[in-house]
């Protein structure tokens, strides 16, 4: 009986096969000097890694806040119809999701301000180290904070949803349990929080340009 | 470019680990915790219809989860400020990143046990309530794989050298 993740392992294996037999070419051919990561490091743009964690610092956000919406969402919706009163109460959790994607929404402008022009031509020999490091540290910092972001916000949105679709359940069946595991509920988008403030930690340190 | 031997302990591309060190102590932390609060919310809600009485007593393992990724945050402050553009050397950078994935991955799993702890926990001490000690128990074992993964962390990031 094939299960679910029968295709997932299949990608899997063939990706860990390709990646084996590439570097045995390599190796085996005396060309192992070019898989150098310092240098695909270096000479990728730092506008890319900056890019890259904008958007996904936003996308992963958003995702998780709609994944939390659409599980408690639709367990409101289904315990509603034989406990009304259930609608307007829970809407609180459907907030807390939404909470979510606006973390995502301002730490991806907060990380956009930090990204600015900067010209190599411009430099001179002596300073080239110093703001060549700079300007790749800030591309990086922006890339991690995008990312720590984004999926603190994926998970946080995910874990309120599902603790939020059990409120509701919960709050059909007696209206004074709702209070109670709103609590529960607390402590989870306490987790997205902590992502942003690890996000703005990591991005106050990011200077791009050319001084 | 350059490759001058000045600067060949520490070059441009070195921050690169660091941050992705930060980045994985609080990601990994906050997967754990967030799975670890959804089970056990889960197992919270399902017992709070019968006993209602017994929910504020069954919110322990979610506070405990709550902690995983306090482990995380302290491990990721604690490295984001140790992080700097230029002379960051590479050993510096790949301990933190060492630290990162440590108090991340160690964080992940020790979520993942407190939520599935908690959920049978919580469930048992509703229908038999002397099973409440031994949940707590349980959920302290759970909760120290998490330490151990901070103390690593905060032995690899304290390194001199």
């Amino acid at each position: 009986m094939a299960s679910v993740l029968t295709p997932v392992y299949i990608v899997l294996t063939m990706a860990l096969a390709a990646f084996l037999i590439l570097s045995f070419y390599y190796t085996l051919t005396d060309q192992g000097y070019r898989y150098n990561i310092g240098w695909l490091l270096q000479d990728t743009s730092p506008y890319m890694w900056a890019n890259l964690g904008i958007g996904l610092g936003i996308s992963l956000s958003v995702v998780g806040a709609a994944w939390g919406i659409f599980t408690t969402g639709s367990s409101i919706l289904g315990g509603g119809v034989k406990a009304p009163r259930i609608r307007t109460k829970n809407l609180v959790s459907i907030i807390f999701c939404e909470a979510v994607a606006i973390y995502g929404i301002i730490m991806a402008i907060v990380i956009s301000n930090q990204e600015t022009v900067f010209n190599p031509q411009k430099w001179s020999e002596a300073e080239r180290y110093q703001l060549s490091s700079q300007n790749h540290h800030a591309g990086y910092s922006m890339f991690g904070a995008g990312l720590t972001v984004g999926f603190s916000n994926l998970f946080c949105g995910i874990c309120v949803g599902i603790v939020g679709s059990g409120a509701a359940l919960a709050d059909a069946q007696n209206s004074s349990l709702f209070v109670k595991i709103l609590i529960v509920e607390i402590f989870g988008s306490a987790i997205g929080l902590f992502g942003v403030i690890i996000s703005i930690l990591q991005v106050t340190h990011a200077k791009m340009g050319d001084k | 470019m350059s490759m001058d031997l000045e600067h060949a302990d520490s070059p441009p591309y070195s921050s690169f680990f660091g941050v992705m060190g930060v980045t994985f102590a609080m990601i990994f932390s906050a997967l754990g915790a967030s799975y670890g609060t959804a089970k056990a919310g889960t197992g919270i809600s399902c017992i709070s219809v019968v006993r209602p009485d017994l929910i504020m007593k069954s919110i322990i393992p979610v506070v405990m989860a709550g902690i995983i990724a306090i482990y995380g945050l302290v491990v990721a402050a604690l490295i984001s400020n140790d992080i700097k553009p230029k002379d960051y050397t590479l050993f510096k950078s790949f301990t933190h990143l060492g630290a990162g994935l440590s108090v991340g991955l160690c964080g992940l799993a020790a979520g993942v046990a407190i939520g599935m702890v908690g959920d049978a926990g919580v469930r048992g001490t509703s229908q038999q309530p002397r099973l409440f000690v031994g949940m707590i128990l349980v959920l302290i074992f759970a909760e120290v794989l998490g330490l151990y993964g901070l103390i690593v962390a905060l032995i690899l990031s304290t390194k001199s050298g």
